[in-house]
């Protein structure tokens, strides 16, 4: 070996069995990094896990043996096939954390030097990544920082190689390092270019989100939303906000009548807007959280699409994936319209279907109707007027409908429902008249944030109402909840319903607490708009209006570097200042400057000799001024051992002495 | 290498290593940094989560990732920092015979106002071991090397380094000491003094010897006498320490003498001639040493044998290149 490849690479450090300290650190940073797991994963993976724990710290006390390596090997094989068998595959969000859970937890039963915990710590971090897949929200977040600082932790405990440090001053020691981090990393998050994803198929799955509006309605279906106070979606206007009862937030349309529940027909893409309007067009951003399902809402009626999207024959729009992240989107509405008014025949046949057999009275009674009255508005209007003006009830909590003729049963018996009711049995009453009708669910209003400017719409807001229609005029919204109760519509539910619902909104609340919730809920509206929302189109606009002349991806990488650069070495600067040695003193830099004027003659202090001796080693015929050196040496040495110390006489007579010096 | 690049590449690191005699600072320059084999794993976990965050266009795993990197920029420098300014002198240790362990012992200590955690030091592939330092504080360490040579002994390859605080970085500096170790010959075991492989010296037996038959007083006790002759009678009279003396047939001074060992290789002979002057100093006879170019006049003590065992020592050694103990056994 020669002397250059000896001096440069790392030595290897052998292998060093892992301190009793740092199995415990490690067996607690697992558990902490998992805890918020627990709901996730099925019974048996957690029994795993603390069997596995618990084992490991009663091993590292000597209470139970070690595992032979050959029994490891069917434990592995054992948890991959209860992975499988739980969820008929191995990857994906669920399964993969499952499986990286039963196999983390093997890893423990055979780790024994410090090179396992290490990678053990590794699969700690890996671990906070899988959190994100689930929830991304504000709290979620401050957790994972709290996570990320216990695991830091436990990786300094790993590389200290001293257990007599106490615990909080590695916590301190790693909050340090974590806080440190985190300028960097949000210079690294608004630079590092982003790439439009995913890279590789993603295997579709439900992952998570708040269950929300659903494909089919039957009655009870929409009241039980309704007790959520889940946000479904938040909407930045570009303009005014348009007033409470024009925000009818379409969602699935459905056209389809078994006799008991509405169900949507398969989604046809709109071929020509089927459109006619007068009106400029309102402009919004819908960010939507996420529900799994494929429809975005929007202000009836949308009339663009949304990129990734198509808009439906019955002015849906239609995602091409399922919502399972937050999803933003731009998007256009016409409130005043006319649709449909060239609807095929086919359809329209369709909107008109219902099972002759059941609700026989609610058919009769639409039959007659079309007797009675020439047209369709007069029908529509007469039914109207019968929810308004005769004993019908807008409540959360109707008797249940059982039975075959719930419509029948509603209609002429309980005569308490809730919009979906009403909806669906003046549909089929359209329909029985001969009016073209079908169900428009989705919500109804919102609440204006004052704090964010923005508006809130909550599960509690969904809403079911009817499009009926009409010839050379299309398909026109029918509220028949407004005939009922109109101040669902003008003020929303709680106003209609405030003896029978937990009261959602933020605006009835007491003042302070109310705008703190304010805050806070526009604060998670930022949350997604910057933080989760930050996409390629986001990190774009957010440089240009920076208006630095990052453009490029390589002028962002450009300015990633200088910026990393600088930053670093500004707390590298700040760092070194605070840890700098002391600085001498005075005395001390008197002397060093003879010291150093002797030294240029050849006369070295040795660490052996004291002052006054290395004095008087110096040769008189070299040294006249011999006697004024020793008398520096000797102020130096009474300054620096005497009893009076360092006066200001004392320190004044050195510089003097120091400065008049010839050498 | 090439030669020309291993050349300059030696001059260079000679530039910046060079070996001390009193004590190294390390300083920027001295100073070197480059990711563990955990910090190469840490690096390929970075990137995986960054194709799995773009994969799941995630902003929080993007955010994971960053934090995580930025986690690895700041342990680049609070490792390189950890070792910064950190002085070691080295003592100069006490010469042992080739085979024993060698202590080396390394003063560590620095002026900053932070705490120094997990600084080791390592000598090739051997285990570290490890100190902690107070703000303005200091540590000693020390280092049990074999000897596999006889000769003077410069250990090259003894490195300070610090993982702390993530582990994902190592950063060491060179203690390039130029002080050596006197390694002795291995004595050989059991070497009794023989006659015939010494050449003995019959002088006057005028001399008192502390061996003999007749007492013949007491002289000042010189060191590295044996302490069974000492005059404890004296002593507790509060006369000092006094050797005492005998008269009588002395015994023979001796010649351990290249020359007479005809046999073996430089290595067995000298082993041989360093067991002898252990067995001369052992009885407590006068010996001299000659060997080819160098004569070493009779006498005795302890000063005698060492001044004997470095001339066997660094007799014919090989050309003493400054690193030249690497060669594995």
């Amino acid at each position: 070996m020669s002397a250059t490849s000896r001096n440069l690479p790392i030595r290897e450090i052998p292998l060093e069995l892992s301190s009793g300290d740092s199995v415990f650190a490690v067996c607690f940073c697992f558990l902490f990094a998992l805890a918020p797991h627990f709901v996730h994963l099925p019974p048996w993976v957690i029994a795993i896990v603390v069997i596995a724990i618990v084992w490991r710290v009663l091993q590292n006390l000597g209470k139970v043996p070690e595992l032979p390596k050959w029994m490891l090997i069917p434990m592995v094989l054992a948890g991959g096939v209860g992975v499988f068998a739980d969820y008929w595959t191995i990857v994906g969000r669920d399964a993969g954390l499952a499986l990286l859970t039963v196999m983390t937890s093997f890893k423990f039963l055979e780790s024994r030097n410090h090179r396992d915990m290490l990678i053990l710590v590794f699969l700690c971090y890996f671990l906070v990544a899988t959190h994100f897949l689930f929830s991304q929200s504000i709290p979620t977040a401050v957790l994972m920082l709290v996570t990320l600082i216990v695991i830091t932790a436990t990786l300094i405990t790993l590389n200290q190689r001293d257990d007599e440090v106490p615990i909080i001053e590695r916590l301190r020691e790693s909050a340090k390092l974590v806080t440190l981090s985190i300028p960097l990393m949000l210079i690294l998050f608004v630079l590092v270019p982003r790439v439009p994803g995913p890279l590789w198929g993603l295997q579709s799955e439900q992952r998570g989100g708040v269950t929300g509006l659903s494909d089919h309605m039957a009655p009870g279906q929409i009241s039980n939303l309704i007790r959520s106070n889940e946000v479904a979606f938040r909407v930045d206007f570009e303009g005014e906000i348009p007033p409470q009862n024009r925000l009818y937030w379409r969602g699935p349309v459905m056209a389809m009548y078994t006799g008991y529940s509405w169900r949507q027909t398969p989604h046809r893409e709109l071929r020509s807007l089927d459109l006619i309007t007068e009106d400029t067009g309102i402009d919004y951003t819908v960010t939507m959280e996420p529900n799994g399902e494929h429809w975005l809402l929007a202000l009836d009626v949308p009339t663009q699409r949304v990129s990734g999207s198509h808009l439906t024959r019955d002015f849906q729009l239609i995602s091409r994936k399922e919502i399972n992240d937050l999803f933003r989107y731009r998007v256009q509405s016409r409130l005043n319209y006319m649709i449909g008014t060239e609807e095929s025949e086919d359809y329209l046949a369709l909107t008109l279907q219902y099972p002759e057999k059941i609700n026989p009275r609610t058919v009769a009674l639409g039959k007659s109707l079309a007797q009675r009255y020439d047209s369709p508005r007069k029908i529509i209007n007469a039914v109207l007027q019968m929810f308004g003006e005769q004993e019908f009830f807008y409540t959360l909590k109707p008797p249940a409908l059982l039975g075959l003729n719930s419509v029948d049963q509603f209609l002429f018996d309980t005569r308490r429902g809730f919009c979906e009711h009403y909806a669906g049995a003046f549909a089929l009453i359209m329909r029985a008249a001969g009016i073209p009708a079908r169900i428009v669910t989705g919500y109804q209003g919102g609440e204006y944030n004052r704090v964010g400017n923005y508006l809130i719409v909550r599960q509690s807001d969904a809403h079911a109402w009817t499009e009926v229609w009409i010839e050379n005029r299309g398909w026109v919204r029918v509220d028949p909840t407004a005939a009922v109760s109109p101040s669902r519509i003008e003020q929303g539910l709680d106003s209609a319903l405030s003896d029978e619902i937990a009261d959602f909104r933020i605006q009835n609340r007491n003042p302070i607490f109310g705008s703190l919730l304010y805050s806070w809920d526009n604060l998670q509206h930022s949350w997604n708009d910057w933080v989760l929302n930050y996409d390629q189109r986001k990190q774009q606009e957010f440089l240009k209006n920076l208006e630095l002349g990052i453009e490029t991806w390589s002028d962002m990488v450009f300015a990633l570097v200088l910026l990393l650069v600088s930053v670093t070495a500004l707390f590298w600067l700040v760092v070194w200042y605070r840890e700098r040695p002391p600085a001498p003193e005075i005395y001390e830099t008197l002397f060093g400057r003879l010291l150093k004027k002797l030294s240029k003659r050849g006369y070295k202090m040795q660490p052996s000799e004291d002052a006054r001796a290395f004095v008087a080693r110096l040769p008189q015929e070299e040294f006249p001024e011999r006697a004024q050196i020793e008398r520096i040496a000797d102020l130096y040495n009474h300054i620096k051992y005497g009893r009076r110390g360092a006066s200001t006489s004392a320190l004044d007579n050195l510089r003097s002495m120091v400065r008049t010096l010839q050498l | 290498m090439p030669r020309p690049i291993r050349q300059h590449f030696e001059r260079w690191f000679e530039s910046r290593n060079p070996p001390s005699t009193d004590s190294i600072l390390l300083h920027n320059r001295r100073l070197y940094i480059l990711p563990t084999r955990f910090g190469y794993l840490f690096a390929m976990m970075l990137l995986f989560l960054f194709l799995a965050a773009i994969n799941y266009q995630n902003s929080m795993a993007f955010v994971l990732t960053f934090m995580l990197t930025s986690l690895g920029i700041i342990s680049l420098w609070q490792t390189h920092k950890n070792l910064l300014g950190i002085t070691v002198r080295m003592q100069i240790p006490r010469p042992v015979f080739r085979g024993e362990d060698c202590e080396f012992q390394f003063e560590l200590s620095h002026e900053h106002n932070a705490r120094r955690f997990a600084i080791g030091i390592q000598y090739q592939d051997q285990p570290p071991v490890y100190a902690r330092l107070e703000p303005q504080g200091s540590a000693i360490l020390k280092l049990k090397l074999p000897t596999r040579r006889r000769g003077e002994f410069r250990p090259a390859g003894i490195t300070l380094f610090t993982r702390y605080p993530t582990g994902l970085f190592h950063a060491w500096g060179w203690l390039r000491f130029d002080l050596p170790v006197l390694v002795y010959p291995h004595p050989g075991d059991d070497i009794r003094l023989q006659h015939s492989l010494v050449e003995q010296y019959d002088g006057q037996t005028s001399t008192s010897t502390i061996e003999g038959d007749d007492f013949a007083g007491l002289r000042e006790h010189r060191e590295g006498e044996s302490l069974r002759h000492i005059s404890w009678k004296a002593y507790a009279q509060g006369k000092g320490l006094l050797t005492k003396t005998f008269q009588g047939q002395a015994r023979p001074s001796l010649w351990i003498d290249w020359d007479l060992l005809s046999q073996g290789s430089i290595e067995e002979r000298l082993s041989f001639m360093a067991g002898l002057v252990l067995a001369a100093e052992r009885e407590e006879q006068k010996y001299g040493l000659r060997l080819p170019g160098l004569v070493i006049e009779q006498d005795f003590g302890n000063a005698h044998k060492h001044n004997c065992l470095h001339a066997l020592a660094i007799f014919r050694q090989p050309e003493s290149r400054p690193e030249f103990d690497i060669e594995r056994d």
